[in-house]
């Protein structure tokens, strides 16, 4: 059997790591949650991880700084960011940077399939 | 200090009888020695030496004609004037007709109990009469100066102004050894009292030139010129400065025309009232006003005035006004700064508002959305994962509830928890707030009439809230004329008493009006006709006066402008508080028009 692609979820806020990794292993993706990018740095995921869904605004270390983080250490997991703060400037910047999507929260099911989508076919 | 502009004044003073010569000596020919028994002056040349002198005539030529009639009366006999310093330290002789180069070795004689017969005679406030200079110690230091005159005795007297103050010294000195005889004495006092009065008038006009020159000087640092008016003649007179001030041309005597023709046509309004209250001797006015040069140029002045009545009982009026122009234009200019930053602020606010209200809300709704996909899709399994549902609908509720949460704190910081409920008299409220619109009415040009009902009943409610209402309308009425050029600004505030145990509040003005079309939008949020406007002030209003119980309308005036006016009960139940209001419910009908 196929081993599931592993997506993780970076996200401070709780409802999101509770409900999101949910939905994602009923679409049929691994998933595992972390509180803060810290968190997730120090983690043994981070080598496994296919697709990193990431909010963007986080106390600590941001969504932006992870993305760096990840950059400097050659590690090219390709991200899906995630925030509340609905600011359209905020799109064209991140997909710049590298981002294979940005969605505002509160999101579609469908949404983040073709996201997911993108972002695997990348890989 | 001599002063030879005068010298057409002193021909004038003296008459056209006689043939022309040089002023002095006219005026000498003219001064008749006296003829009469006594040995004084005649009354003819003393009027001619008065006339002289108030005519503006050089001191020196006066002292020196009065020392030369002196001299007339006796042989033997020279007469010299003296005069004592600002300081009061030394006195100079100022005129010897008959000691040719006397006057050079004279002119810093000290005050003092040794300072010949002049200096002593002023500080001993006494005459100093000296018979023989060559056994006087009082001339031991200055014997040398007089005898190659052949001067022996020396007569002085010291002269006073009217108020006692020491003016120099009138001095004769004689050829012969001898004290001054009962005929002399007299002659010295006549003499004194003359030569006194031209000293004086010379001192006096001397200080008016002084303290006119100062005034000129502070009104051209100050930019402020002074006016009169007289009512029953239209006389006006001008400072040098307020001519400058007006550009007038300095030669012609200032009309009401010129006047009415420098003002801005915008300001003739405001000036016609101004001038109108004065002539029913309304006074004291202060008031900002603005001129428009020939070239277009605006200047702004600020008035100060009030009437007085002469001693005729005539009725004039007097003030000052200040160019503020520069002022001015660095207040608006400041004033501009700061609205725009108010506003950049309230729109900088409002915005991050928004953003944390839709980070708030999207946290929970993006949980909810999530959940409820995954549910459906347990549900959807085969078979189906019930307890998974049942687990993503108990986080629906909880971030559903959530959300909620979020709504009502919002609702907590946007509302008074309770209205404060007191005793309001709506006139001192209104007053208030006029108080403080005061200066932006002024600077919109706004001319406000206030007509508060004498017997207005007090209201119970919330008086910080009902003035947000008042300055609002208020706001709105002059910002509705801040275009308005071709007609005055009028603002009229009114309140009443209405039937019923209610009170009314009027705002009128006569600005652009309303929109028909957008009557039925007036009052909602975020509507506003306003560059600068967020359009929640009308609204808010509205809703303030509702929790009173009352209602708010608006209606357009026969001629231009609107009117906007609430109503409100006296003594409502209670003040709906805004925090607990129930939405939807306990809202009447509104009622757009009266």
């Amino acid at each position: 059997m196929v081993r599931r692609s592993l997506v993780s979820v970076v996200d401070d806020d709780e409802s999101v790591r509770e409900s999101l990794p949910d939905l994602l292993r009923e679409l049929g993706f691994a998933a595992h949650a972390f509180s803060s990018a810290e968190e997730f740095l120090t983690s043994d995921y981070v080598a496994q991880t296919n697709c990193l869904i990431l909010d963007i605004a986080m106390p600590g270390m941001t969504g932006h700084d992870l993305q760096r983080e990840l950059k400097l250490r050659r590690q090219e997991i390709p991200i899906v960011f995630i925030t509340a703060h609905r600011d359209e400037t905020v799109r064209p910047r991140v997909l710049e940077q590298g981002a294979v999507e940005c969605l505002f929260k509160p999101f579609s099911e469908r949404a983040l399939v073709e996201a997911l989508n993108a972002a695997l076919r990348v890989s | 200090m001599a002063d030879f502009s005068h010298e057409i004044s002193v021909d004038d003073a003296i008459g056209a009888a006689t043939s022309t010569q040089s002023p002095s000596a006219q005026a000498l020919s003219r001064v008749e020695p006296p003829q009469n028994e006594s040995g004084l002056f005649s009354g003819e040349s003393v009027l001619n030496i008065l006339k002289l002198i108030f005519a503006g005539a050089p001191l020196p030529e006066v002292l020196t004609i009065i020392a030369r009639l002196v001299e007339a009366q006796g042989k033997g006999m020279y007469c010299t004037i003296w005069l004592l310093d600002r300081e009061g330290k030394y006195v100079r002789c100022a005129t010897a007709p008959s000691l040719p180069g006397f006057i050079a070795h004279w002119d810093r004689t000290p005050v003092g109990p040794d300072g010949a017969c002049c200096g002593t005679a002023v500080y001993r406030r006494e005459p100093v009469y000296v018979t023989d200079i060559r056994s006087d110690p009082l001339w031991d230091s200055y014997r040398h100066l007089v005898e190659p005159y052949g001067v022996r005795a020396v007569w002085a007297r010291p002269l006073f102004s009217s108020e006692g103050k020491a003016l120099g010294t009138f001095a004769i000195l004689y050829r012969e050894v001898g004290s001054p005889s009962a005929t002399d004495l007299q002659l010295i006092e006549n003499a004194s009292h003359i030569v006194g009065i031209a000293i004086e008038r010379h001192i006096n006009e001397e200080e008016l030139r002084r303290s006119e020159a100062f005034l000129a000087e502070a009104q051209r640092l100050s930019l402020t010129g002074s006016f009169s008016w007289r009512l029953d003649t239209d006389e006006i007179t001008f400072s040098e400065e307020l001519y400058r001030i007006f550009e007038f041309d300095y030669d012609a005597p200032v009309t009401l025309e010129q006047i009415v023709g420098r003002v801005h046509p915008e300001d003739i309004p405001l000036l016609s009232e101004k001038m109108d209250l004065a002539r029913r001797n309304i006074n004291d006015h202060d008031y900002a006003i603005r001129l428009r040069m020939p070239d277009g140029r605006v200047k702004y002045l600020r008035t100060k005035s009030y009437g007085i009545r002469d001693r005729d009982g005539r009725l004039e009026h007097v003030g000052a006004i200040q160019d503020a122009t520069e002022h001015r234009l660095s207040e608006e200019a400041l004033a501009k700064v700061s609205s725009e930053l108010a506003h950049v602020a309230r729109v900088t606010s409002l915005g991050a508002l928004a953003a944390s209200i839709a980070h708030e809300v999207s946290q929970p709704l993006s949980g909810i959305i999530t959940n409820a996909c995954t549910g459906l899709r347990m549900l959807a399994a085969d078979p189906p994962n019930v307890d998974g549902a049942r687990e993503t609908v108990r986080r629906t509720i909880r971030d559903g509830n959530r959300a909620s949460e979020v709504i009502t704190r919002l609702r907590a910081l946007f509302s008074k928890k309770e209205a404060t409920i007191e005793s309001v008299d709506l006139n001192e409220a209104t007053r208030e707030v006029i108080a403080l619109s005061l200066s932006e009415l002024q600077r919109n040009r706004v001319i406000l009439r206030t007509e508060l009902a004498s017997d207005l009943p007090v209201v119970k409610g919330d008086r910080v809230q009902l003035q947000q209402v008042v300055l609002n309308l208020l706001r709105n009425a002059s910002d509705a004329m801040s275009a308005v050029n071709d007609r005055p600004r009028h603002m009229v505030i009114t309140t009443e008493r209405e039937e019923g145990d209610r009170v009314r509040l009027t705002v009128q003005d006569a600005g652009v009006g309303l929109d028909p079309q957008a009557m039925d939008r007036l009052f909602e949020a975020f509507y506003t006709t306003k560059n600068d406007g967020m359009g929640m002030g009308l609204s808010i209003s509205r809703s303030i006066i509702e929790r009173h119980h009352g209602r708010l309308w608006a209606a357009p005036n026969d001629g231009p402008g609107a009117t906007f006016s609430f109503s409100i009960p006296c003594a409502p139940a209670s003040v709906t508080s805004a925090g607990r209001r129930p939405i939807g419910k306990d809202a009447k009908p509104i009622m757009r028009n009266p």
